[in-house]
């Protein structure tokens, strides 16, 4: 009975999957290499074809900087399959230091729209264009509407979307939309970094990273740290980000369990 | 001996001193020390030739360069309009004189003849007779046959002087002996092999036209004949391999006014569809007035592209021609030119000068940023200073700053890596110690990463001002 019931249910997620991935049997997914993340997603990793929101939170809220780099650094593993798309409203994305963290800066092509209307219809063009696997879009808020549009154009083609919520210097906070057509909702924070021991000055870069929406999935909240930034092996590993193991304190963290004599 | 500068041409005077063409520099200024050289400029001279060629069809519509300083006009059935070959001849000498340019010119009934009397005939004006080049070309040298240099060099080596001398020996040994070019050289000489001249082509103008019978001025209309206009122009530039980069419409008024709009693609492309529908959004500027009766589509840039245009299924690995460039060229002709980019390297250390905007399908070759060099993710085209910044000595990084109001109290840091400006490009005396910029790589207590710099070394006497030029992610 219980067996009967457990196929049905089965059978039935599945069913929605495909649903969700826009009539797609074969949707594919990026994984993180951690399975502590990978398993809050249905597809064993971020989902492809959809599109995914980023957001900061205070000084972030107007620059941005570190959901930027995080889902630059979550997304290089395809800019260096096909082209990467960046839209912005102001230009001050500074090429070098993409490179520096491992994305495949050199290739990406760079739009500045003049508002916000034209920064979403930028994107949505760009989604749905064949050859373009993934697509930034810096813009102020999704609405119900525009992210249903998007997640279309992202069905058209595949080509997966990384909204980056972010604010004009000095604007107004706008009530931001309740509901929202994003795959996943991310909020990133930066996080003190931690130096290799005997090194000083910064370690790699660190943050704090909470998925706050994911939809068929679950959530969670972890600290990442793209280990290979600003080094020559940016860039070449098969996962940019590694999650750091949250401990109490790491330093005191016992190396072999310890074990009761019989 | 590849190296060494030669004569490439002398002049009368030069000649009269003993100099010749082909002769080592060196040589001619130790026998003649006044002797006065000029660069050659291949280039201008074949340039200057075109440009010749081109105004040499007011004598003949058939006229071939030969380069570096020779034209070949095929009069054939053109010598009446000026009452013979003489006149035609004299005229046309008497023009290039009034010009400057005094040429030896011969008629003859092949291009070869004609050429072997204008190059080594006595006199300036040679006209053989119909089936009489024989016995001109009898008293000329071998290398009136434009011989290869081997096969000049061996004639004359074996005292083949003069071409009566090759006229009458065998054919086939001949051949054997100087080669098989000598022998068509001869018989395109003496008219029994045919010789192929390239004529100049007139450049015809990449332009379409189309006229109405009666005047339109509904959008849809203007929409539907931007099509038809492209659609003809496309036609032509696939027929001849051609793709163009700029595509200017112009709809003609009846009163007279044109109104002309511009599209740009990103790769030279000749496709109507693709055409159309980037014009359309800016035909609602156009203003018809009583209707439009002509409009006209001019393609600039025009360039080969190789193959047809072919459309790929979405499985199939996407090329640029169908997913990109037509997005690039959708965005670039919406936005404007400077807001689509890509972001290339520049070789300087100065962080705003290291990348440059460049054209969006530009493939990127070469070197890229040093990634060891930490660079921030957002940096500010203008650096924006800090205030109340404390540090414990002067050359040590900050402890705390304040900006945008906001208090930062620095955790670690980092640096620093010393910057300076690039003095070689400026004047020597505007080199100064204060375009050195010490850059911090600070993380406040948040964990937010900063790069900050110090303006100048530091002096006693001067206050310490510190900036900050982007954030980290």
């Amino acid at each position: 009975m219980s067996g009967f019931r457990d196929d049905r249910l089965a059978a039935l997620k599945a069913k929605i999957a495909t649903l969700e991935a826009g009539g797609r049997a074969d949707s594919e997914s990026l994984p993180f290499g951690a399975p502590e993340i990978d398993d809050c997603f249905l597809g064993g990793g971020l989902a492809l074809g959809q599109w995914h929101e980023f957001t900061g939170a205070g000084m972030e809220v107007e620059t941005a900087a570190s959901p930027a780099a995080f889902a630059a650094l979550v997304a290089a593993p395809l800019a260096r399959r096909g082209e990467a798309v960046w839209v912005l409203r102001r230009d001050d994305l500074f090429a070098p230091g993409l490179a520096g963290l491992g994305f495949p800066a050199e290739r990406l092509i760079q739009v500045c729209a003049r508002d916000e209307a034209e920064a979403l219809a930028i994107t949505e063009d760009a989604l749905a264009t064949i050859g373009v696997a993934a697509v930034f879009a810096e813009v102020e808020a999704v609405d119900l509407t525009a992210g249903r549009r998007l997640q279309l154009a992202c069905e058209k083609r595949g080509s997966t979307g990384f909204v980056i919520r972010r604010r004009p210097y000095g604007g107004q906070e706008r009530k931001s939309a309740s509901g929202s057509a994003a795959a996943t909702r991310w909020k990133i924070a930066p996080a003190a970094s931690e130096p290799g021991p005997g090194e000083f000055g910064l370690g790699p870069p660190r943050w704090r990273v909470e998925l706050e929406r994911c939809r068929g999935g679950r959530t969670g909240a972890w600290l990442m740290e793209a280990q290979t930034a600003f080094t020559w092996e940016a860039g070449h590993g098969p996962y940019p980000l590694r999650l750091v193991p949250e401990l109490g304190d790491r330093q005191l963290a016992p190396a072999e369990p310890i074990r009761l004599s019989a | 001996m590849k190296g060494a500068r030669r004569l490439a041409a002398v002049d009368k005077a030069a000649r009269a001193a003993g100099l010749y063409t082909g002769q080592k520099v060196t040589d001619a200024m130790a026998l003649v020390p006044e002797l006065v050289t000029a660069e050659g400029e291949p280039e201008a001279d074949a340039a200057a030739l075109t440009a010749l060629v081109d105004w040499a069809v007011r004598f003949s519509p058939a006229v071939a360069p030969d380069a570096p300083d020779g034209l070949f006009l095929d009069i054939a059935g053109v010598s009446h309009l000026w009452g013979g070959e003489a006149e035609l001849m004299a005229d046309f000498r008497a023009r290039l004189a009034a010009n400057g340019l005094h040429f030896r010119c011969a008629i003859a009934d092949t291009p070869g003849a004609a050429w072997a009397l204008a190059h080594h005939g006595k006199g300036m004006e040679i006209i053989a007779p119909p089936n009489g080049q024989a016995d001109l070309l009898a008293y000329l040298p071998p290398a009136a046959l434009r011989l290869e240099p081997q096969a000049a060099a061996q004639m004359e080596r074996l005292g083949l002087r003069l071409l009566f001398q090759i006229i009458g020996l065998p054919r086939a040994p001949l051949a054997r002996r100087f080669g098989k070019q000598t022998l068509i050289r001869l018989d395109q000489a003496m008219g029994r092999a045919d010789e192929a001249l390239t004529f100049r082509r007139p450049p015809h103008p990449w332009f379409a036209r189309l006229a109405f019978f009666e005047p339109i001025s509904a959008l849809e209309d203007l929409q539907r004949v931007s099509f038809d206009v492209s659609a003809k122009l496309c036609a032509r530039l696939e027929q001849e391999g051609q793709g163009a980069k700029r595509f200017v419409i112009a709809f003609h008024r009846l009163d007279g006014k044109a109104f002309p709009l511009a599209i740009g693609l990103s790769l030279a492309g000749r496709d109507p569809t693709r055409i159309a529908k980037l014009l359309a959004p800016k035909l609602e500027t156009v203003d018809p007035g009583f209707g439009i009766d002509v409009v006209t589509l001019e393609a600039e840039g025009v360039e080969p592209v190789s193959g047809r245009q072919v459309r790929l299924d979405t499985g199939a690995e996407a090329a640029v021609e169908d997913g990109l460039a037509p997005l690039v060229d959708r965005l670039t002709n919406r936005l404007g030119e400077g807001r689509v980019w890509k972001s290339v390297p520049v070789a300087s250390h100065v962080p705003e000068q290291s990348t440059r905007h460049a054209a969006p399908l530009k493939a990127v070759m070469g070197a890229g940023w040093n990634p060891e060099a930490p660079r921030p993710l957002r940096l500010f085209r203008q650096p924006e200073p800090l205030e109340n910044v404390m540090a414990l000595t002067p050359d040590d990084p900050p402890r705390q700053f304040q900006w945008r109001k906001r208090v930062h109290r620095v955790l670690q840091a980092e640096g620093p890596e010393r910057i300076g400006a690039e003095w070689w490009r400026a004047d020597i005396d505007k080199v100064s110690i204060s375009h050195v910029r010490d850059y911090y790589r600070v993380e406040d207590q948040e964990g937010a990463r900063f790069w900050v710099f110090r303006e100048g070394l530091y002096s006693a006497d001067a206050e310490t001002r510190w900036w900050l030029h982007g954030v980290f992610g």
